[in-house]
């Protein structure tokens, strides 16, 4: 496993909001679902040290890196696409894809190939290179967000919502991007648009109440009458 | 060659400067000096603004420098020229251990506490009379240089220089894309891998340092310091001022801004000697109402305007 779990307690001042979680994630693209408040975002954030773990263990290619600080999460190897408000707005496109190499190591010296990788992946920002990232439209600037993350050459890459507010078709049209990314990098993607993730993932959680409620594959999700009630709304 | 145009105007301000004293009189030289040294001390502060942090505690820095190198004279026998040195050093050294202390603060309160720590150093000096000369100051046998006006004016511009290169140094290192990152979201710099903590302290240390040189140079050209004189809270508002009215987060700006707004105060002063600081408080007030990016984002706005129409 790249990614493994265990145990995972954290809070906000007295407020418990993950009460043991278990999760990994291997090479694979894994979902992560559940209404809002159930501890999505918050245990991303602890994973990435955002957030402070009150117990339990976060390992990541090996090495502990529960409590960690967040920048050097970032280069062992994780790159976090965060909810909104994830760019820099007063920088280029050209910018901010730099930016995402520039502070880790393990993204020195092959920033050329990671470049073409994401100009490849998301042709617009090619296109758009030069432009300051605040003048563009919502699902551009996601493209922006997550091929800066990807520039850092990570093993793991955490979407949060990458969906949201973005039209339906950029959400397909994102989601298919994903799809294709997993075969080389793992992905843990949080969403409330379960339709369009489950095609674009291997495995998924079901997080309530700040535990994990259910998992499966995304054939056994789709299939699962808990989720199709709750999440499908069919 | 709009790039090249402004190098070469670069090229001939700088030029210019350099060839000052050779014909200008005493007056405006001292004019000039003057403009220079709030000029060094406003880019110094939008170099640290560039993360975000608004500090308010150039004067306290400015003051330590100062006091660093008269005491260094006085104290400890140093030349005027290393006592410079040392100012800068001290200053350094001083925010290096202050930073650790105050870098984890963000906007106003970063911003008072700086202000307040300008106030610290102020009341201490005044209270150990016996090393610092107290309330009175402390008189230094003579100026650096024996007060030549061109000496102390390239000495001044010297202090300018070195602003100037740092200043460029951070525009065109990763310095420039962690404190923009760390400016615009912490969490995504973070997120990419950017130590915050650790890059504010060399913005910080960095600009202090400049900011405590700039204090020796000034002391070494007058010859004297008193606690009142060199930690006056001009020496914290005139270049934020500046870097206002000229444009933050750029070289440019507090360079256009500390020649308007420096020529404008002398003009001011010879014109209205009580009333020219009223004046001068409604400038900035105007400035930041109107031309909250200041000159040199009116600038680029109306040249982006323009280059829209042609295309």
């Amino acid at each position: 496993m790249i990614l493994d779990v265990k145990k995972l307690e954290t809070g906000y001042g007295r407020l418990r909001v993950l009460t043991g979680v278990d999760l990994s994630v291997g090479r694979e693209s894994v979902g992560l679902f559940g209404p809002n408040g159930a501890g999505k975002t918050t245990l991303i954030n602890t994973i990435m040290g955002i957030n402070k773990p009150w117990s339990g263990v976060v390992t990541f290619d090996g090495q502990d890196i529960g409590g960690k600080a967040t920048h050097l999460v970032a280069r062992a190897g994780i790159a976090l696409v965060p909810q909104e408000r994830e760019l820099f707005p007063g920088m280029s496109v050209a910018d901010n894809l730099e930016l995402g190499a520039a502070y880790v190591p393990r993204a020195a010296g092959i920033g050329k190939r990671q470049l073409d990788m994401v100009l490849q992946l998301f042709p617009i920002l090619k296109e758009r290179y030069r432009q300051l990232v605040g003048t563009m439209s919502g699902g551009q600037q996601r493209m922006v967000a997550i091929g800066r993350a990807l520039m850092a050459n990570p093993l793991l890459l955490i979407l949060d919502e990458p969906s949201l507010g973005l039209q339906p078709s950029i959400v397909a049209e994102v989601f298919e991007r994903l799809a294709r990314l997993k075969k080389e990098i793992a992905i843990l993607v949080t969403e409330q648009n379960v339709r369009e993730s489950l095609k674009a993932i291997d495995r998924g959680y079901v997080l309530e109440n700040g535990a994990v409620a259910l998992r499966d594959t995304a054939e056994g999700l789709a299939k699962n009458p808990h989720v199709v009630s709750a999440y499908l709304g069919i | 060659m709009n790039r090249n145009l402004l190098r070469l105007a670069a090229a001939l301000a700088g030029a210019a400067a350099v060839a000052l004293p050779a014909f200008a009189g005493a007056y405006p030289l001292q004019v000039a000096r003057n403009v220079i040294m709030y000029m060094a001390l406003a880019i110094t502060w939008d170099m640290l603004l560039r993360s975000g942090q608004i500090s308010f505690g150039i004067a306290g820095l400015f003051g330590i420098g100062a006091y660093a190198a008269v005491l260094g004279v006085l104290r400890a026998g140093m030349s005027p020229w290393l006592s410079i040195a040392f100012a800068a050093a001290f200053a350094g050294a001083a925010s290096f251990l202050i930073g650790f202390l105050i870098l984890r603060l963000r906007t106003m309160y970063f911003s008072i506490v700086t202000l307040a720590l300008a106030e610290i150093f102020r009341i201490v000096i005044h209270n150990l009379p016996e090393f610092t000369g107290g309330p009175e100051g402390v008189v230094l046998e003579g100026v650096i240089m024996k007060g030549s006006a061109s000496g102390l004016y390239w000495l001044t511009l010297g202090g300018l220089a070195v602003a100037l290169a740092a200043s460029w140094g951070f525009e065109k290192s990763r310095m420039h894309f962690a404190l923009t990152a760390i400016r615009n979201n912490e969490t995504s710099a973070k997120s990419s891998g950017i130590d915050i903590f650790r890059w504010l302290l060399v913005a910080f240390v960095v600009t202090s340092s400049i900011q405590g040189l700039l204090g020796g140079i000034y002391v070494q050209s007058y010859g004297f310091a008193t606690p009142d004189s060199v930690f006056d809270a001009n020496f914290t508002l005139l270049p934020l001022a500046m870097a206002l009215l000229g444009g933050i987060h750029s070289t440019i700006g507090p360079v256009l801004g500390a020649i308007l707004l420096g020529l404008a105060a002398e003009w001011l002063k010879l014109r209205i000697p009580y009333g020219h600081l009223v004046v001068y408080g409604i400038i900035i007030i105007v400035v930041i109402l109107f031309m909250p990016k200041g000159l040199y984002g009116l600038a680029r706005k109306v040249s982006g305007a323009a280059d829209r129409r042609r295309a």
